[in-house]
């Protein structure tokens, strides 16, 4: 699937197909809410296709936590990609210490609140120029900041090889705004406390860092349902997906 | 009761497809001018260059002045432009041509900005 999405982005971004491959982006949906109450027109290069996804992945991820981000957003990938390079060179990965983590969770809503902010006041998309998504698939295209734009997409991906999913984890202002909901999505990990023997190895293979061997049921927030955890356990149904509120 | 883990996935394939199709029946223009509230025949060109609302505007721009042209829709996302024009003052070809001139630039060269891919 996510290569299927993947080609479909790659397929616009290289002219092809009938609209910009910007028009992927559920983000642009929340960009372009301002432009539309206020002028009933589309922010810059947004289109309907970004709202009717990110309608349709908020109602996603009441049902099923951030599953896009684990299986379908191709940053994610990337992260993933990344995430797995650096457990090659780590042979055990540096922790961000769980209150430092906490803290640097929070960049993500700076990121959504000033990306609105700036969008809605200039009318143009400002985090184009430090967007990986952005500048990969344009190719460092109209609008990317030059040097800052590199040293930008530089420092995530070097960053995202020590830190896994460092994009997603601090600077993704779509996950900021699929938090609340993703509290509430209803089809999660369980584990069985009778059963588990509490070795830890799903909070390790964890890319979130979620401490799933403490938990009855992950409802943590950045749980993308990658189903990693369940993977890694070793004694069986410990871990099972499950639907309850 | 467990779930068969292949749901998540199948979750997220039918969220991306009803966002693909939730999209139909909304549309909204990145820039709407109207230059006379006049009544006229519509034509939508696919015009490569029409990327962002600065660039729409730059686009309308071009026929502010221009008889016969009553209104511009742009359409960004989708490369397209939908004229209000009359036909008795202006035709497609010459709406066409302007939009392919190149255009002048402060720093005393020019540059064709858009290129017309279709008319319908």
């Amino acid at each position: 699937m996510l290569l299927v999405v993947l080609g479909l982005v790659v397929h616009s971004a290289l002219g092809y197909g009938s609209r910009s491959f910007e028009a992927y982006c559920p983000f642009g949906g929340v960009e372009s809410l301002w432009g539309l109450f206020t002028a009933g027109e589309f922010t810059c290069a947004l289109a309907p296709l970004n709202l009717s996804l990110l309608v349709a992945l908020l109602c996603l991820v009441l049902l099923c936590k951030k599953a896009f981000c684990g299986w379908a957003c191709p940053i994610g990938l990337l992260g993933e990609l990344a995430a797995r390079l650096g457990g090659r060179v780590w042979k055990q990965r540096p922790r961000v210490p769980l209150k430092v983590n906490a803290w640097l969770k929070l960049l993500r809503y700076v990121v959504l609140v000033a990306a609105l902010f700036f969008t809605c006041r200039s009318g143009e998309l400002v985090l184009r120029g430090y967007d990986p998504y952005y500048l990969i698939f344009s190719g460092f295209g109209h609008g990317s900041a030059g040097i800052v734009s590199m040293l930008v997409l530089t420092v995530i991906a070097l960053g995202a090889l020590v830190v896994p999913m460092l994009f997603c984890r601090y600077l993704c202002p779509l996950g900021a705004v699929f938090d609340p909901f993703s509290r509430l999505g209803m089809i999660r990990v369980w584990r069985d406390e009778s059963k588990c023997t509490a070795c830890g190895r799903c909070g390790q293979t964890c890319l979130h860092d979620i401490p799933v061997q403490k938990l009855r049921t992950v409802r943590h927030r950045d749980c993308t349902n990658c189903l990693e955890c369940v993977d890694a356990c070793e004694e069986r149904g410990v871990l099972q997906l499950r639907a309850g509120l | 009761m467990p779930i068969p883990r292949i749901l998540v996935p199948i979750l997220v394939a039918l969220a991306l497809v009803a966002g693909l199709g939730l999209r139909t029946g909304f549309t909204r223009p990145t820039l709407t001018k109207t230059f006379a509230d006049k009544p006229g025949v519509k034509a939508t060109f696919t015009v490569s260059g029409v990327r962002c609302r600065g660039t729409a505007m730059l686009f309308a721009s071009l026929y502010e002045d221009v008889p016969g042209v009553h209104g511009i829709e742009a359409y960004a996302s989708e490369r397209k432009a939908v004229f209000t024009f009359d036909p008795g003052v202006i035709s497609r070809e010459r709406i066409r041509a302007i939009m392919e001139a190149p255009i002048p630039f402060q720093d005393g060269t020019s540059n064709q900005m858009f290129e017309c891919l279709s008319v319908e």
